[in-house]
């Protein structure tokens, strides 16, 4: 009798510290927080000593300035680690629990996930002057099943970027925007480029496909330019999408680069900035490395290349994290408009000061000379604009990812066949949209 | 006297109660949620909608093609760093137990790397590893074409394996060495008497006499091996074409990365039942012939 007593208590104990509490909080128990005020939780997922999370706290007490006597909206800090938890550990046990706040971070490729699984709720309605501040990528982004759930404060972008001087010597000019080279020119110009680069103990070409969200992120574009899907419109069946006869096509050019050693098949470190290749693709903020670090490099920024049959629409990398409502918020008008604020002109500019993250708000860029003044900060924000495509939109995005990734290395690297590779990664995939599909 | 026993057992439960609170809930919580999990279609993202779904997962893990391939490179992995771990940690321990000068100094050496973080010595070897990085460069000064190691996927587990042996080898060197310092040393003096040789020195006397301690030694480092992650997490995600992915990180991947809680719990139950088999075996094998040697000396 006594051991089953202990045990209850044990378990009592382990349970009531397990559960947390989600208590509501009155006015007046938070400083600022009044009489009359709705109040609003949200959650980031920074640490709050950090340039990033201060721009949070900024935000938020601009909010609560601007909304005095209507809204309070209230700060929680929750980092993430580097492989993803922490944040996301917390959001899941909050599901369970039901202390969820009012308002949440969410990186944009979940917010299809978030969305499916009834985590964030969509938005209130936003007028069409309200929607038109933000690029079409952002609320492309944040749309899921024609409804829109998340806005983000900052946006991304990925560069094909080119040393200047290497192509000068080999006298290759540059397409404008909007006229970016076929697969085939590419082709062609590493070629052109291969007996200059051997002599430089280095590759036309720096570019690796490394484990992790990385490889999706810049490489999706080439499968969307040459006329692939990753995944149907509602994100449920990839059969026939993920392992189109396109993609498979698709999946050669790129063993094509490794076989005709246009690339390292093996990832060395700086090719680029020590100025042994003439290309590499990387995110925005490799302007600002080679500018700080490795000013011997001419830098340029080509258009982001395309599939042969390409007819203009959008295919471009973005994308970051947004601010969503939780499915837990009884105050949707309210969430609404702290999602606005945070995700606004105001809040978009303060970031990029802090941390260089590209705007999400057309207006922003105006306000930053980076962008009207600099070339290379022009290109990436021009290509953004115009030709940002979202990551694929589907509730089983972690392993379309993975899947993605891992084909890519199989069939680049280790030269596997192309197209049961790609079999084999949408049986995977379909696995896990079963629990999507099955009625 | 029942009064005394009464106030002892209060005052046990006293400074046993935090312990055993703390064990709960950390430990023997999860491990009943996790058998429990296991029987479900638990999905981190949706546990309203939880299910009992029987033996289905365990039958999704079997016909994971990835499950087992991780498997594989795990049982792989331990077939590699047991032998080389433990085989190095005697040779280190044999050598400092000889050395007459710099003991300390040699001891500490060939201890730090136990006390660095996992994480640390892994982005220290990706250097060593890379492709233009120390070892490659002695290589290539040799006359030695440069190796891919941890870029390709047969030297990837393997340049792992020696990494992970480097790292953890001094605190099983530190093991044996007490052990060698506990010989009687008149068991040498009397071998001498009768010239024995050097080798026969150590088959006879050095090897028997360490026996509890290999056993104990070769135990733990095999569980140790088979709970590897933080290595290929670091060096190179489970790549190149999942050569390095290994059951814990399989287990992490589908529980926190993919959300699939009740699939993760069923194959961490999988993982432990096999763990437990095979250290049984080693035990009945183990304790067999230390009994068999036990009777030789009766």
């Amino acid at each position: 009798m006594k051991k089953v007593i202990c045990l209850a208590a044990a378990l009592a104990v382990a349970a009531a510290a397990l559960t947390g509490c989600s208590r509501s909080v009155k006015p007046g128990e938070v400083a600022g927080f009044d009489e009359g005020e709705q109040y609003l939780s949200i959650w980031v997922h920074s640490i709050e000593d950090t340039p990033e999370g201060q721009s949070y706290r900024k935000s938020v007490e601009a909010f609560n300035e601007k909304f005095n006597g209507t809204y309070f909206a209230d700060i929680e800090f929750i980092p993430r680690n580097d492989s993803g938890g922490g944040y996301s550990d917390k959001v899941n046990a909050s599901v369970l629990s039901g202390g969820l706040p009012d308002v949440l971070t969410v990186d944009g490729p979940n917010i299809a996930a978030y969305a499916a699984n009834g985590i964030i709720q969509p938005l209130a309605e936003l007028s069409e002057e309200e929607r038109g501040i933000y690029l079409d990528s952002i609320l492309e982004q944040g749309t899921f099943n024609d409804k829109l759930y998340a806005l983000g404060a900052m946006e991304s972008s990925v560069g094909l970027y080119y040393n200047k001087a290497i192509l000068r010597e080999a006298g290759i000019e540059v397409p404008k925007a909007g006229q970016p080279w076929s697969f085939s020119e590419f082709l062609e110009i590493l070629e052109k480029l291969k007996p200059t680069m051997d002599g430089k103990n280095g590759y036309p070409l720096d570019m690796t496909f490394p484990v992790g969200e990385a490889s999706i992120y810049y490489f999706a574009p080439f499968i969307w330019s040459n006329g692939g899907e990753l995944v149907s419109d509602d994100g449920l069946t990839v059969d026939g999408y993920f392992n189109s006869d396109t993609n498979v096509e698709t999946m050669k050019y790129f063993r094509d680069l490794v076989d005709k050693k246009y690339m390292s098949s093996v990832p060395i470190s700086n090719l680029f900035e020590s100025g042994r290749a003439a290309f590499k693709f990387d995110g925005a903020w490799e302007v600002n490395t080679i500018y700080t670090s490795y000013p011997d490099i001419e830098l340029g920024v080509a258009p982001y290349i395309v599939g042969d049959d390409w007819n203009g629409e959008r295919y471009t990398p973005t994308g970051s994290w947004a601010f969503a409502a939780s499915s837990g918020s009884k105050n949707i008008e309210g969430a609404t408009e702290l999602v606005k604020w945070m995700s606004g002109v105001e809040s978009g500019l303060d970031l990029y000061r802090q941390t260089k993250s590209l705007p999400s708000t057309y207006e922003a860029y105006n306000y930053i000379t980076d962008f009207t003044d600099d070339e290379n900060y022009k290109a990436l924000y021009e290509q953004l604009r115009d030709f940002g495509h979202p990551r694929p939109k589907t509730p089983a995005y972690p392993q379309l990812s993975s899947s993605f990734q891992q084909s890519l290395e199989n069939i680049a690297i280790s030269g596997m066949g192309a197209a049961e590779q790609l079999k084999k990664s949408t049986e995977r995939i379909n696995a896990k949209l079963e629990r999507y599909t099955r009625t | 006297m029942m009064k005394k026993n009464r106030a002892n057992s209060i005052m046990g439960m006293a400074f046993f109660g935090p312990a055993l609170v703390l064990l709960t809930v950390f430990l023997f919580i999860p491990m009943i949620l996790t058998v429990i999990y296991s029987f479900t279609d638990y999905f981190a993202l949706s546990p309203a909608t939880t299910h009992f779904v029987g033996l289905e997962n365990f039958g999704k893990i079997f016909k994971d093609e990835l499950f087992m391939q991780s498997f594989g490179n795990t049982v792989k992995f331990v077939l590699i760093i047991v032998p080389l771990q433990c085989l190095g940690a005697l040779g280190l321990a044999l050598l400092i137990n000889k050395v007459t000068y710099c003991k300390k100094y040699f001891k500490v050496a060939f201890f730090v790397p136990v006390v660095m973080s996992l994480a640390v010595v892994s982005t220290l070897w990706m250097q060593i590893y890379s492709p233009e990085g120390i070892l490659n460069t002695v290589l290539t000064n040799m006359g030695f074409d440069p190796q891919p190691f941890i870029h390709s996927t047969d030297q990837a587990l393997p340049s792992i394996a020696i990494m992970s042996a480097w790292q953890g080898m001094g605190y099983q060197m530190i093991i044996f060495l007490g052990g060698l310092q506990a010989i009687n040393p008149a068991l040498y003096e009397a071998a001498e008497m009768d010239h024995a040789s050097a080798w026969k020195k150590f088959k006879d006397i050095t090897l028997p006499e360490l026996k509890p301690l290999c056993v104990f030694v070769f135990i733990t480092v095999t569980i140790g091996a088979f709970r590897m992650i933080v290595q290929p997490m670091v060096m190179t995600g489970g790549g190149p074409s999942n050569s390095t992915y290994t059951i814990v990180y399989d287990i992490y991947e589908t529980g926190t990365v993919n959300w699939e809680i009740g699939l993760a719990s069923a194959m961490a139950v999988v993982f432990v039942i096999f763990v437990v088999i095979l250290t049984i075996i080693q035990n009945v094998l183990t304790k067999d012939k230390e009994d068999k040697h036990e009777n030789k000396k009766k």
